[in-house]
């Protein structure tokens, strides 16, 4: 992994730990990202990846332990937290498109709004994202005369629009027909040969293959194993990732 | 060797699952207790119709000069119109001197001018059109329907509703033909199309000269004044539901984001407004603005009685309100809040470009049961003796002339509520169906 040692650290996570009421959700993680590096989460249900990027971009706030993103700190009770979201994109699960918005009207709406971008020139990179997904033809329709697949192409689209450094996954295919997860991965691999630096949560194993510089095993709220993708398929250290691997693959 | 999938050719569907033949069969004559139930049905309607119509139409008497003379000739079984027609201008414009009436007629229509480029093709800036409707024109209509004299501030009010009035149209014809709104257009025309900050000084300066030759035109202009002692009838139950449904729409939406506010004060005030006024019947709340209200108010200050039954009606109106907003706002799935953070949207720009235009659409038809319901319910200002619409009605069976005819003019008010209901609620219907188009699974 030549290429990534040596960069500049985007994420840098120490210690981080979060209760949801009495349930202790992510004990002591630690992650560092560095810029253009790929990382793949995985991990049984209810093991903490989901809230570990959503601590990231402060969709959940962290109780102890520090997240500096990009060289800033991200504050505990989510004071900065638009500074931060600022240089994050986010692709959800469900999409999350919003369903009153015209694709073009989702993708240039934070662009000219937040970030006020001349409505025009909001409106060429929404399409130059939108073509770079596949999916510029759509551009009038709303999200819920598009397939799934198609969903969360332009859920990414519009992630892109706001210039993020960068990207975090939820769980981008679950929610998809075997069909429509490949059209999303695709795009996803492409975005990563660009040299985004990306957090994915995925069970996509030929994904974390192909692109990813670190495989990531979360289980009861603690990282168990953090490898690059040849070593972790080839040789995982733990019965529990063992355990895990032989039930995905 | 691989085999070519061919997918089968779509059959068009037999006929006894489509065309009016089958809808009948399918819908009305089903079964022996559908096809039962069809004939009843029909039995009741057909006999209903025709009763109604031999009372109010074959039976009914068109020409007497007092009650006496329409039982005489038909008894009770005809209605008895004259007694109404007589009665009618009162029902619709209640004690408005006669001579003023037009005022009544021309601020109505002036309503439906000002509404109209809405509904035009070509015209962008609907949104700029409908607010200005909302917040502008009332001082206009105020003016019409009050008169009397005016000090320098009440002018100018009356003048920003009158150049409201002359910029919505004219922007509606300047953006049929060009394309630009007005001002646009003027700062195009006036200053160049590049120079972006002299265009907005052109502009500037256009909008206040439509304002003083507005001023001007209004300094000039004087209408003898009306009480609002003197309202009533149709006209007063407009004014009050109209004010009350304007008012109760974004003030609901205040209280309903109050209630759901992270700060505990807001919440907490929030919170204990809605209860207070939707625990209290509408009827006890006008009671005590009515009586009550006075008694706070410093030694000499009075507060017009129409003001006191509006701000009532208003504020138990808002307090429903907020609740239904309220409820559309629950329906809002998390990810929708998730999804505008993730992009970096603020608290305001989440929730008027994405939260409350889902919220909203899909309250629709409840925000429109409640305005349909708060019009309904403005009859209760008769109990704090406004002569609303119902009042009036009541007033005519007082007559010495007609002494005794209530069902008569119950019946024609009765129609009347149904056409505004009506028109309300199938407005509603068509709103539901052009902003869902293409937009739902």
């Amino acid at each position: 992994m030549s290429r990534i040692e040596g960069a500049k650290k985007v994420i840098e996570i120490t210690k981080l730990n979060k209760w949801f009421g009495p349930f202790h959700v992510l004990k002591d993680v630690s992650l560092t990202v560095r810029d253009r590096e790929i990382y793949v989460v995985c991990g049984p249900s209810g093991s903490g990846k989901s809230t570990l990027i959503r601590c990231i971009n402060q969709l959940e706030h962290h109780q102890e332990g520090d997240i500096v993103v990009d060289g800033v700190e991200v504050e505990k009770k989510g004071k900065n937290q638009a500074l931060i979201r600022r240089n994050i994109g986010m692709v959800f699960q469900s999409f999350n498109l919003f369903p009153h918005l015209t694709v073009l009207e989702n993708c240039t709406l934070t662009p000219t709004l937040g970030l006020q971008t001349p409505r025009k020139e909001a409106e060429e990179t929404a399409m130059r994202h939108l073509e770079r997904v596949g999916i510029a033809d759509q551009a009038r329709k709303y999200p819920l005369q598009l397939s799934g697949g198609q969903q969360q192409r332009v859920a990414i689209a519009r992630s892109l629009c706001t210039k993020p450094k960068i990207m975090l996954f939820d769980e981008p295919t679950s929610a998809l027909d075997p069909e429509m997860i490949k059209e999303v991965l695709d795009v996803m691999v492409e975005l990563a040969e660009d040299g985004m630096t990306m957090i994915c949560v995925t069970h996509e194993m030929g994904f974390a293959r192909q692109v990813a510089d670190k495989v990531v095993f979360m289980d009861g709220g603690e990282i168990v194993e953090s490898d690059t993708p040849e070593a972790f398929f080839a040789n995982p250290r733990y019965d529990r990732t063992q355990a895990f691997l032989s039930h995905i693959l | 060797m691989t085999i070519v999938f061919q997918p089968k050719p779509s059959r068009p569907a037999p006929s006894n699952v489509v065309g009016p033949a089958a809808w009948l069969r399918q819908n009305l004559f089903k079964d022996i207790p559908n096809t039962l139930m069809t004939i009843l049905g029909l039995y009741i309607a057909v006999t209903v119709v025709g009763w109604v119509l031999n009372w109010a139409v074959f039976n009914a008497v068109w020409d007497a000069d007092n009650r006496r003379e329409c039982l005489d000739m038909v008894g009770r079984s005809g209605a008895c119109w004259p007694g109404v027609a007589k009665w009618l201008p009162n029902m619709i414009y209640g004690l408005y001197p006669k001579d003023q009436v037009w005022r009544i007629n021309l601020g109505f229509l002036a309503l439906i001018v000002w509404m109209i480029p809405l509904w035009m093709g070509g015209v962008k800036s609907k949104v700029a059109i409908g607010l200005s409707a909302v917040l502008l024109y009332p001082f206009l209509a105020s003016y019409f329907f009050l008169g009397g004299s005016k000090g320098v501030v009440w002018s100018a009010l009356i003048a920003l509703g009158l150049s409201g009035f002359v910029w919505v149209w004219a922007t509606a014809i300047c953006e049929r033909v060009t394309g630009l709104s007005v001002g646009e257009w003027i700062g195009r025309r006036f200053a160049g199309a590049t120079e972006d900050v002299k265009q907005k000084r052109v502009r500037q300066i256009a909008a206040l000269l439509l304002f003083l030759v507005c001023y001007g035109v209004v300094s000039q202009w004087s209408l003898p004044g009306v009480r609002t002692q003197l309202w009533g009838g149709l006209f007063l139950t407009l004014v009050i539901s109209g004010i009350g449904i304007t008012f109760s729409l974004p003030a609901g939406i205040l209280l309903a984001l109050g209630r759901r506010s992270n700060m505990p004060v807001i919440s907490l005030l929030s919170t204990l407004f809605i209860e207070l006024f939707r625990s209290v019947p509408l009827i006890t709340i006008l009671f005590m603005f009515n009586t009550m209200l006075p008694l706070f108010l410093p030694e000499g200050t009075s507060v017009n009685q129409l003001v006191r039954a509006i701000v009532a009606v208003c504020l138990f109106a808002a307090a429903y309100m907020a609740e239904v907003i309220r409820g559309g706002l629950q329906a809002i799935p998390k990810g929708q809040y998730e999804a505008a953070a993730s992009l970096g949207l603020g608290y305001w720009q989440t929730t008027t470009q994405v939260i409350m235009p889902q919220a909203l659409k899909i309250m629709i038809p409840t925000i429109v049961g409640n305005f349909i319901g708060l019009f309904k319910d403005t009859t209760l200002v008769s109990i704090i003796g406004l002569f609303d619409l119902m009042n009036m009605a009541r007033a005519v069976g007082e007559d010495s002339d007609w002494l005794g005819l209530f069902i008569e003019p119950f019946f024609v008010v009765s129609l009347i509520y149904f056409v505004f209901c009506f028109a309300m609620s199938s407005y509603s219907i068509g709103l539901e169906r052009k902003l869902s188009a293409g937009r739902d699974r």
